[in-house]
């Protein structure tokens, strides 16, 4: 070849040179490989972004159709101003004189539907995407269920929320701009009340002792020592609490959401309360810690209108609950709302629709069973069942049918109780 | 690599035969092998030697570059996948616990007696006098009339199973299924009961909902309509109010089609996802005379058989509901048609499929409250049953059309909060209304049930 007409030695010379390239050129290429592989190589990928690549080049028009689909789904948003503050909406001041008018010229729509009985909204919610965890969808639905007995039971009505209103106030905080919105939208809701997606109703009979409240605009469940002394970041808890219709609303809920916006300022705001708030683990701002913060350091403000409530358990921690469960039934009844029977059942640190939450999930799940039977079985009562166990799924009934059902009076009662009576026109 | 081989060769070259000094290419630099005839046995020995060390460093390498690429297992992965996988196992193991309700505990599980196909089977004691009963308990309880506002008090029950989805996002979809019902019946005043238990073994399936109508009817006099809605079934016109006051004579109110039902005898001239039934001795007597087909096992098998013989288009099956509903109002037609009102006006059952790829051409066209084909009253999704695992349509086609279903009636619903869905996949809401000091000029216009109840005391 070449070497026949340069000579023995050169050729020699230059085959080395060459063997040597090829060599050196042939780890390089493997080395570049195997780091592309482990590290990757910025923009020019990594061997899974190849696969994956490849596979949808083979889907090409499906994809093509999703994102059709979602182009004018996902247009942008005008970027929030980083330098003007947050605000929830327009200040308004007059919120008792506009709302007083509007209930003047609707008698139809009263914010009170019995004497003692104001008219109150259930508020909870979900994410709108999938649960990562594949049970976790079950769970929300038998926590909406549980929720809709209650409810139907004590004509409370509910708003089932899905909708991220304000993507600056993600997370917890995304109740807030609800909140606000539905206050503002249903002037004939006297009571707004907040509950988490993962409380769950444990007594079907106790009723809320709304006479206690007439002077209060915010009811939660925690103890004023724990908050206003201590400032125990859990000395209340914000998973369910009741909230009046009307201007005090509205200010509260402006103080309150300063913490919120997500990014710099909620990090920042989570320093400063774990600084603050007595054993609070250091992670962005909350709600329930922000709400601490703000009744401690602004008492005179809001004080006096803020109920800590700790008579019965408007939020109940499980921990506490669940193992009792068949004490209780033993022991006790419906209708006491307390450590005896209590009426909500909490599941806090539970996360059955995320990957991890702070206790195991066979616990967590086996327990929301137990409390969702717990209050099912109260439900089932009444129409003549129960279920088997606590832990079962299969309901036995326990009443003989009757030929006259209506002289079956201890169950049409509980079916009709006097607070969901309708008021008798005097005619 | 080809320096090694040199020196050797070159020795080998000059201490040879006294040829030509060649150069001689082991592996690596391809071969040119010019082939002394015999080599020294050290040599061949370090050639061989070279050789595997050749080998051994590719096979590192190759090793090294698949784990880039594919990974070997557990022995390359990292925490977090250990613990996700662990998460997953752990998920899996509770479902599979759950799902095969498997209960140690219960010591008073007795066998399951088959039910003895000669007894004719009841769904309660026979009750005669229930219109009777029921005027004697409303005159003894005027604060739980039946009539609240001059509109008769409606019981919307749905249910689904007690066990978590075969498919984990039918769960999901169960979940947007009931807050759409929670919705509309919140803006119509219609109480919801939401069944997960079966309360008869024997009617289990869709003949679930005979003995719970039954039982809610007996245990709440004070309702006037039951209204059994599938859990597959989505609300898509949150306005449109029921039209009772053309039912006044009427018991049962079910969407189907007359011709199909008398003339073809269609297995699916009427539908039972969607019906309304008056609280009354007239249903009572309907549904002890519809449940003989349901009990599970030799009967209900049998009777599929009847049901597929005598119903046009039938394919064989065990007995449905909805099939032993339409053979009964054809074989006992003098009995129960002069009480049963077919309604095809609007869609009280809406089939999806004809639907759900117009809602933008309706969301352009036409507006909220017709309840027809412009905007239908409900769309309900036949056959797909995202909770078990075998639809009759493509899982995804299914779950797109649910989606855009239920986008298409949540934007009806946060009209009064001033969003709207930004498109009827995406979860993604947008603003289309600024907010004001002064809300309460626009909820006026745009509460639903201002408009609705507006409607309604113009009728009466």
């Amino acid at each position: 070849m070449i070497g026949k007409c340069l000579g023995a030695q050169r050729c020699r010379k230059i085959h080395r040179t060459l063997r040597r390239c090829k060599v050196t050129v042939f780890c390089f290429v493997l080395t570049v490989v195997v780091l592309r592989g482990t590290i990757g190589a910025g923009k020019f990928g990594t061997p899974e972004q190849d696969f994956v690549e490849i596979r949808d080049h083979f889907y090409f028009r499906r994809r093509a159709e999703t994102h059709r689909a979602l182009v004018d789904e996902e247009s942008d948003d005008s970027k929030l101003d980083p330098d003007k503050p947050y605000s929830l909406g327009p200040k308004i001041s007059d919120w008792d004189k506009q709302r007083s008018e509007w209930l003047k010229e609707n008698p139809d729509y009263p914010n009170f539907v019995g004497p003692n009985k104001p008219r109150v909204l259930l508020v909870t919610g979900s994410s709108p995407k999938p649960c990562e965890n594949p049970v976790g969808d079950h769970y929300l639905l038998k926590s909406t269920k549980n929720k809709i007995d209650y409810c139907r039971l004590h004509g409370i009505e509910i708003f089932y929320n899905m909708a991220l209103l304000d993507a600056e106030m993600a997370g917890f905080w995304s109740k807030l701009p609800l909140i606000r919105t539905l206050l503002l939208s249903h002037p004939e809701v006297e009571f707004l009340w907040w509950m988490d997606s993962d409380a769950m109703f444990t007594d079907m009979a106790f009723e809320i002792p709304w006479e206690r409240y007439k002077d209060s605009n915010l009811v939660m469940h925690g103890w004023n020592e724990r908050v206003y002394d201590q400032k125990n970041w859990i000395g209340l808890n914000t998973g369910s609490f009741l909230l009046r219709n009307g201007q005090w609303a509205l200010d509260l809920l402006d103080a309150w959401a300063p913490m919120g916006p997500k990014g710099k300022i909620r990090d920042e705001a989570g320093k400063v309360l774990t600084r603050e708030l007595k054993n609070r683990p250091v992670f962005e701002a909350d709600d329930q810690s922000a709400m601490v913060y703000l009744l401690a350091t602004q008492r005179e403000q809001w004080g006096d209108k803020v109920y800590l409530e700790h008579a019965y358990y408007l939020h109940g921690y499980w921990g506490l609950l669940v193992d009792r469960y068949e004490e209780m039934i033993e022991t006790y009844h419906p209708g006491l709302g307390d450590h005896r029977w209590p009426l909500v059942t909490h599941f806090v640190g539970c996360k059955p629709c995320g990957k991890l939450g702070n206790y195991p999930v066979e616990r967590c799940l086996k327990q929301m069973d137990r409390a969702f039977n717990f209050g099912d079985n109260q439900i089932l009562q009444i129409y003549g069942f129960t279920q088997k166990s606590l832990s079962s799924r299969r309901v036995k009934k326990v009443q003989n049918e009757s030929r006259n059902p209506i002289e079956v009076k201890d169950v049409l009662r509980s079916l009709h109780p006097a607070f969901k009576a309708v008021k008798v026109s005097s005619s | 690599m080809g320096q090694d081989n040199f020196a050797p060769q070159k020795r080998s070259s000059t201490g040879g035969a006294g040829g030509l000094p060649t150069i001689r290419n082991e592996a690596g630099a391809g071969g040119r092998n010019r082939g002394f005839p015999s080599m020294p046995r050290g040599r061949q020995m370090h050639k061989t030697f070279n050789n595997i060390k050749i080998t051994i460093l590719c096979g590192f390498v190759t090793i090294l570059v698949l784990r880039g690429t594919i990974g070997v297992g557990n022995l390359g992965s990292s925490e977090a996948e250990a613990i996700n996988q662990n998460l997953i196992e752990e998920t899996n193991r509770i479902l599979a616990e759950i799902r095969s309700d498997s209960d140690p505990t219960d010591p008073d599980e007795s066998p399951e007696t088959e039910l003895n196909p000669n007894v004719t089977y009841t769904l309660g004691p026979k009750i005669t006098d229930w219109d009777q009963q029921r005027k004697v308990w409303l005159s003894k309880n005027p604060e739980f009339p039946n009539f609240v506002n001059g509109k008769a008090r409606i019981l919307l029950v749905t249910g689904s199973p007690p066990n978590p989805c075969d498919n984990a996002i039918g769960d999901h979809y169960l979940l947007k299924a009931i807050k759409n019902k929670i919705d509309y019946c919140r803006l119509h005043g219609i109480e919801i009961v939401y069944n997960m238990a079966h309360l008869d073994k024997e009617l289990a399936g869709y003949w679930a909902k005979l003995p719970l109508i039954r039982r809610l009817m007996l245990s709440h006099p004070e309702l006037e309509w039951i209204w059994w809605m599938d859990s597959d079934a989505f609300f898509t016109d949150m306005v449109f109010e029921i039209p009772l006051y053309k039912y006044e004579k009427y018991n049962l109110v079910i969407h189907g089609y007359p011709d199909l039902l008398f003339e073809q005898k269609s297995w699916i001239a009427l539908n039972t996802g969607s019906f309304l039934f008056r609280n009354c001795q007239w249903s009572l007597d309907l549904l002890d005379a519809w449940a003989p087909m349901g009990p599970k096992g030799p009967i209900r098998e049998e009777a599929g058989r009847i049901l597929t013989a005598n119903l046009k288009g039938r394919p064989a099956f065990e007995a449905d509901d909805q099939s032993a509903l339409i053979y009964l109002l054809l074989s006992q037609k003098d009995q129960w048609m002069d009480k049963v009102f077919i309604e095809n006006q609007y869609y009280l059952h809406g089939y999806w499929a004809g639907l759900v790829d117009r809602y933008e051409e309706m969301m352009e066209k036409y507006h909220p409250g017709l309840g027809d084909e412009r905007w239908p009253f409900v769309t309900h999704f036949v056959g797909c049953k995202p909770c078990g695992s075998y639809g009759d349509y493509s899982v995804e086609r299914c779950l797109r059309s649910m989606q855009r279903a239920f986008n298409f009636a949540d934007n009806q619903v946060l009209k009064l909060y001033g969003f709207r869905h930004r498109g009827l996949l995406g979860p993604n809401i947008k603003r289309i209304r600024n907010e004001t000091a002064t809300p309460l000029e626009i909820v006026d216009q745009l509460d639903i049930r201002r408009s609705v109840h507006g409607k309604t005391e113009s009728k009466s």
